[in-house]
Formats: C-alpha cells, structure tokens, sequence
C-alpha cells in the first residue's frame, strides 16, 4: 500500500483583507465578500518564493520522521510560480534539505493540480520499487493583476507530502485523472500576470472536470460520496467548492472544514492540499477523504484516501498556527508581491 | 629621525570640476609648492586610495601618478579601506627607515561623488566581510551594531553621541578646507533622519571628494632648510578580524588599543603630553570608542565624558580633538582622511592652525581606522 | 550579475545554518542600503550566537519592534537574501525570525 507518511504545511504570516483591496477600487467590499466567499488572504513577503515557502513545508514534513534522507530518490516540486523558467527547484530544494544526490528530480507545471498530477507519478515510482519515498510539494506566492478578481483570490502558501510504503499515515486507496484542452486560465511566456475567460472557467472548467474526474473514480471504486468522512476540493474561491460539493452529493457538513479558502485565499496548487491539512487536524482513524484537485488547461486528480492509525502520533496543529497573522496595507501587499 | 616638511589639502567636498587626478595632482602641487621642492627631489610616493578600482575601474594608479609627476621612482599604493591613507603613511616612514636621505611623497585621495549613494554604500561595505555584506550590513550598520551594544551596556542614549557631532562641526566653521562650516546642535543631531539605528545622518560622516600631501624626509640637511618641521617620534599598524562578530570585544577597537599602546611605547611619551589628537570619527560612535581604546579616557565613561566637551576647541581643555572638523565636518574622502589626519596635527604642531591653534601644541596623535575596526594606525608627532 | 559560481559555493554553507536556534547579540535597522538591498529598505540585521556557538550574520524578517534587541532569541529560515538582477541567479541565504 502506498500512501502519505508525514506532511507539512507553510502559511506566511501576513494577510490582507478583502475590505483593504476593495476600498482602494471603490468597490462594495461586502459584494465582494459575498460573492466570493473571502474573507483574508495570504501574502507572502518580499523575499519569499514559492522556493522558500516549499522548504519551510518540506521541512516540516521531513521533521516528524526519522529516515534515511538517502532514501528519498524522488522530489518533485509543482508550481505556477516557478522561481525560474529553466532551472529546477526541486533540486535547489533537495539540496537544502539535505537529500543526497542519486534522486529523481523534477519540476512540474498544470497550474493548480502540478502537485497532485505529480502524487500520482511519485506513487508508481514507489510501487515499482524505484525508491522508498517520494517527497511532493506544492508551492505558490500566486499573482493576480490588480483590479481584477484574482487579486482578491490568488494567495501564497505550501504543502509538502512524504509518500513511502510503510508507516503511512494516510493510504492512497485509488486515484483518477481527468484531462483536456480547456484553455480556461493561462499565463503566456515572459507576461508576468495569469489571464483568465471570466465566467469560462466556471461550468466548463472547474465544474466539468471535477465532476467527471469525481464520477470516475466513484465508478471505479465503487464509493459514495456519503461513504467519506470528509471531501476536499480545489478552492479557487469560496462559492465553487461548496457547488460543485454539493452537485456530486456531498453534504456542507463534509466540507466545511476544509474551507480554507475563506480565509486564506487560493494558494494554487497548494490549494485542495491546504483543505486537506485543515481536515488532517480532525481526521480520525478510518475515516475516508475524498480529494479533488482542478488545474486550469485544464484536469483533476481525484485520490480515495483512508487515515491510519499512524495519523495520531503525526498530526499537525492548523488552526492555530494559521491565526498566528498580521495585516498588511495595500501599498505593502504590492511591496511584497513586487509590483510597485 | 624622520620629519613631516610639508603639508597641502584640497578641500573636502562635492568637488564636481575635479575628477581623481585633477585632486591627486592639485594636492601635489601644493605640498611641492609648501616646501619649496621639485618634481625630481622626491625619491618615492606612497599612495592611499580604496575606491578608485571598484568605482572608476581605475587601478595601477601608481603608474598614473608617475605620469603626473613626470618622474621615475618607486611608487606603491597601499589599501587598507578607510585607513588607507595612515597606511601609506606608515609605509613612507618605513622606507625611510631604510633608506637613508630620501625625500618621500605620501598622498591620500579619493572621488566619490561622481556615483549615487546606493553606488557609493555598496562599494564601501567591500570593507566589510563577505557574509556582513550578504547580510545587508552597510558600513554604518556595522558601526551601529557597535552603537547598540555600547548603548545599552554603559546605559547611555543616542544623546550622548549627538555631542560628538556637534563639537566637530564647530570645529569645521573654524577649518575653511573643511565640508561643512555650520555649527549645529544636539537638537539638529536627534531630529536627522536614520541612516542605520540608532545612528543618524547627523551622527555619519559624509561622501566626499579630496586630496591630502605630506612630504616626509629624513634628510637632515633638508630638515634645517625647511621652515616648518615636525619629527614623527611613532607611526604603527596593527590588524584584526575583518568581521565584526570575530572580534575579542564589540565595545572596542583592539586593533587602536595595540597600535596606541606600541606608538606610545615607540615615542617614549605618555599620554599626558597629548595636545591634539585628530580621530577617526566616520560614526559618531567611533570617536567615543577611540577616546577609550586610546588610553584617554577610561572604558565606558566615552558617553557620559564627551557631553562635557573638555575637548572641544575653546573650552579650556588640555586635550583637544579632531580641530579639523573630524571626519564628520571636514569631510571623508576615504583615502584622504588618514593623510589630512596627520597634516591637521603637523598644523597644530607648525602654529599654522590659523581660527583652530592650540595654545602651546607640543605633541600631536592621529588615529586612522580602516572598516569596522580590521585596521588602525596610530601616529605620533612632535613639534 | 552575482556570479553563479560564489552563489552555489555559497549555497553549501548555508545548508548547515539552516533550522538552528539562536540569541541575538547585536542587531541595527538599516534605512540607507547598497544596490542590492534597496527594495528590502527599511530592514533590522542581527547578529546571531546559534546554540552550537558559531555566530551568523542575517536579517530579521516577521518581526514585531520588541523583537529587536539583544537576547531576543531567533531562528534561522531560508529566503531571497539581495535582489538578483532579472536575469542573473536567485541568491537564497539565511535570515532570522523571532521564536
């Protein structure tokens, strides 16, 4: 059985509020908030990147288990928020974390799902005995143009996952995949800011995918939605998880505290991951999660996961450490973001 | 015995019209002129800079100096940051250690306001060590690290150190070489703006242009045609740690204390007899710990003594400091200031100090530092 | 440009620094800083003694004013330390955050 052994979480400590940026627009901050669903978002600061925030996560992860980092022959690192265009920063990471050189190392790119496309990958390396672990990351500091919607939503934070065969806190019992050609979020070479199709990327894109990848792997395993203890779903802003939830037969009550969006915003491909840290915090053993991640272009991974008993002896504080916070101004929010 | 013929400075300043060598050779010409000396009288130059390659992408200045003064001898320039001026001293004074009857150029200059200041902050935190410069520090962060700690150890305040400035420019109205000619208060000093906590513009010496000379000999034939001379009883160098955070005591420049205790020893006179000191003031900090480190005044009491201002010109004290205005007031063009340093003490010695002399100015010492205290020389006159 | 090579020879040492506790022994706040600083302007640096004795250099970032001074104690965190040019190498180093 392959599955998660540990993980580790990064929020930066700063957020802004949604009120901050609509006042400076002249727009109704409670519209906003209600269409939205977001109360706060979080910013990391200037001389963070989704590198820094990645080793922070990693660190964590690797924190409560004591292996051989030699073992570890498989790092990959997903982001939309590369710190380079050519270079890997899985092997930069790697290399701070320690972990020897006779490893698999790559970078991967699907806007929000590059983390869990790569759980998939990582998870036949294991079970075909290439290497014992794999370490994931999902890894983001998202930008979003001013004025736009995705200033209120794109946010920054990480997610790490050591994945092995033994001592599993989490097990994969199955895992689907669903893609196509959506272009329903994008960001070209060289343009510094994402674009996206407006209302396009809501029953085309998000819902379409989501629904067929979650249809699928229900099909598969024969499970139903109230067969889980908890569901997790890409959250690129408040309203869209709970629908989309809610159309696959999943209760709020399943979800709600996986809503992580709502106060931190959409930390792209460390998004579902997030939800999946805030429920972690709850989860007993036995109980079922459902995940379900959304990357524009677009596809979504969908992951049966059964919690251990192991889970207990390495599970993270969440709640708390996230109000562990401090606001930011405007004119800093674009400091730290690098657009001024 | 060697003696100090001659002294020329420029003035300090945003000397726009002049670039390097304009300053160099105005400085050159001026101490020839002083002494009444030729081009081809001088046996060697000894020449302090720290700039001029980082900034100019002008090094082999050596050469371009023998292209000034149309002669060929031995030329050597010597860098040690902020002391690369009292360097070049140090080293003229050696030759003529071993070499007898020469006759030996030492000039100090530098040009820094042809860059902007972020330029200019970055090219003089070289100073500093490697891992201090991938850290942010600048120069005035070093200095100011050691402002924190002295601080809160010997329970003083940024007030205290305002005082410094406030004596030193003074001194500058009364030194018509110097930057800066206005007095200003501790007031003035509280209110500036923080270049690095807690130290402030008005506690910081400034980016400056200029070009000091002194003519050395040991020549004595020369001595008694010169009309002014001063015999140099000591002149030494000491180094330590380039890092800060490698040091034995943060409160203290070792490197000052070791040069002090040698030169004192060297000279054969103690400290008492000290008329005029000229110090190295980049921070106002560093003047207070230079009172201490040497041998002035005891270790700690630097804060409660400067508000006294015993050593400011005028006020009745037998110990009076940085008449020249110190490097706040003057004006610091890096490898200048260790130069002018001695030639502001062969004025006193000389009775050419004009608004500035000392009454009765018998013995003089100059302290030049280099970085946050990797190198000091300390050099010891008699009139 | 920072030259590539110094950043990887670099990169070797920092990985040992990384993740350790340590006391502050002398710290200032920066408000005039060279090129490569200016876009992090206004920041403290500190200087840290690590448990193991060694002493290290960095800035202090997710701090509030009372953390500044000596004694604080301090841990060592990986983050961008100067502004690479656009083109040149990202130069990641050790800063400090307050335990």
């Amino acid at each position: 059985m392959i599955g998660i052994v540990s993980y580790g979480f990064y929020v930066p400590k700063y957020r802004i509020k949604t009120d901050e940026i609509a006042t400076v627009w002249g727009k109704n901050p409670e519209d906003v908030k209600k269409s939205l669903l977001i109360e706060e978002k979080a910013v990391a600061g200037i001389d963070e990147d989704s590198l820094t925030m990645a080793f922070e996560s990693s660190s964590s992860a690797l924190s409560d288990v004591q292996i051989d980092k030699n073992k570890i022959k498989v790092v990959l690192f997903g982001s939309e928020t590369h710190p380079y265009a050519v270079n890997p920063a899985s092997t930069i990471l790697a290399e701070f974390l320690g972990i020897e050189k006779n490893y698999l190392a790559y970078d991967t790119e699907f806007a929000c799902k590059a983390a869990t496309g790569a759980i998939i990958s990582a998870q036949a390396l294991i079970k075909s005995g290439y290497s014992d672990y794999a370490l994931i990351t999902g890894s983001d500091k998202g930008m979003g143009k001013t004025h736009d919607v995705l200033e209120y939503t794109a946010a920054s934070g990480s997610v790490s996952l050591l994945l092995g065969k033994d001592d599993l806190i989490l097990e994969i019992l199955d895992f689907e995949s669903f893609s196509s050609d959506t272009p329903d979020f994008w960001r070209r070479e060289g343009i510094r800011y994402p674009s996206h199709g407006g209302r396009f990327t809501g029953k085309p894109s998000y819902f379409y995918h989501i629904e067929e990848s979650s249809k699928s792997l229900f099909k598969k395993t024969g499970l139903k939605p109230e067969d889980f203890a908890y569901g997790v779903f890409h959250m690129p802003n408040g309203k869209f998880p709970v629908q989309v939830a809610k159309s696959l037969g999943f209760s709020f009550l399943q979800i709600k505290d996986s809503l992580t969006v709502n106060y931190l915003g959409n930390s792209y491909t460390a998004s579902a991951l997030m939800g999946l840290m805030a429920v972690l915090e709850k989860a007993k053993a036995g109980d079922l999660i459902f995940l379900c991640s959304y990357g524009s272009g677009a596809g979504s991974d969908s992951f049966v996961l059964r919690v251990t008993k192991n889970l207990t002896k390495r599970k993270k504080e969440f709640i708390k450490v996230i109000k562990n916070k401090k606001y930011i101004d405007y004119p800093t929010y674009l400091k730290f973001m690098e657009m001024i | 015995m060697t003696s100090l013929i001659g002294y020329y400075t420029t003035k300090f300043g945003e000397l726009w019209d002049k670039s390097l060598f304009d300053l160099a050779e105005e400085a050159i010409d001026g101490v020839l002129k002083a002494t009444n000396l030729e081009n081809k009288q001088i046996d060697a130059v000894f020449f302090g800079n720290m700039l001029a390659g980082v900034l100019g992408n002008n090094l082999h200045s050596t050469s371009k100096l023998a292209e000034i003064l149309k002669i060929n001898v031995p030329i050597f320039r010597t860098e040690a940051a902020c002391a690369s001026g009292g360097t070049a001293f140090n080293l003229a004074k050696t030759y003529l250690d071993s070499n007898s009857n020469k006759n030996v150029l030492v000039i100090g200059a530098e040009k820094m306001t042809d860059y902007s200041p972020e330029e200019v902050i970055t090219a003089l935190s070289a100073a500093a060590s490697g891992e201090e410069q991938e850290a942010g520090l600048t120069f005035s962060g070093l200095y100011a690290m050691m402002a924190n700690f002295y601080l809160e150890k010997y329970h003083y305040t940024e007030k205290n150190l305002a005082y410094v400035s406030v004596k030193n420019h003074y001194h500058g109205s009364l030194n018509d070489k110097a930057q800066f000619r206005r007095k200003i208060t501790v007031e003035d000093v509280l209110k500036s703006a923080y270049v690095s906590y807690p130290l402030k513009v008005l506690d910081s010496s400034p980016i400056s242009d200029g070009a000091s000379a002194v003519v050395l000999t040991n020549n004595h034939d020369m001595i008694k045609k010169q009309k002014y001379s001063t015999a140099v009883l000591a002149s030494e160098v000491i180094t330590d740690t380039i890092s800060l955070k490698s040091r034995k005591q943060i409160d203290e420049i070792l490197a000052t204390k070791i040069a002090a205790d040698s030169a004192f020893k060297n000279a054969k006179i103690s400290r008492k007899q000290i008329n005029v000191v000229e110090l190295h003031d980049c921070f106002s900090i560093a003047e207070i710990l230079a009172m201490e480190d040497l041998g002035f005044w005891k270790k700690g009491q630097g804060g409660a003594k400067i508000k006294e201002l015993s050593t400011m010109y005028g006020n009745g004290g037998n110990l009076i400091v940085n008449t020249s205005g110190g490097l706040k007031a003057a004006g610091h063009p890096v490898g200048a200031t260790g130069v002018k340093q001695i030639g502001e003490i062969f004025l006193q010695l000389t009775k050419q100090a004009e608004k500035r002399q000392v009454k009765n100015a018998k013995y003089g010492l100059a302290q030049n530092v280099g970085g946050s205290g990797g190198t000091a020389v300390v050099t010891i006159l008699a009139a | 440009m920072i030259s590539p090579v110094k950043i990887w020879r670099r990169q070797k040492e920092i990985r040992k620094i990384l993740g350790k506790k340590g006391k502050v022994l002398l710290w200032t706040k920066i408000f005039t800083p060279g090129i490569d600083f200016k876009k992090y302007a206004p920041y403290p640096v500190v200087l840290v003694e690590l448990e193991n004795k060694e002493r290290v250099y960095g800035q202090l970032v997710d701090y509030d004013n009372e953390d500044l001074k000596i004694g604080s104690k301090v841990f060592s965190i990986l983050r961008k330390v100067r502004a690479s040019s656009e083109d040149g190498v990202i130069a990641y180093g050790v800063k400090f955050k307050p335990l």
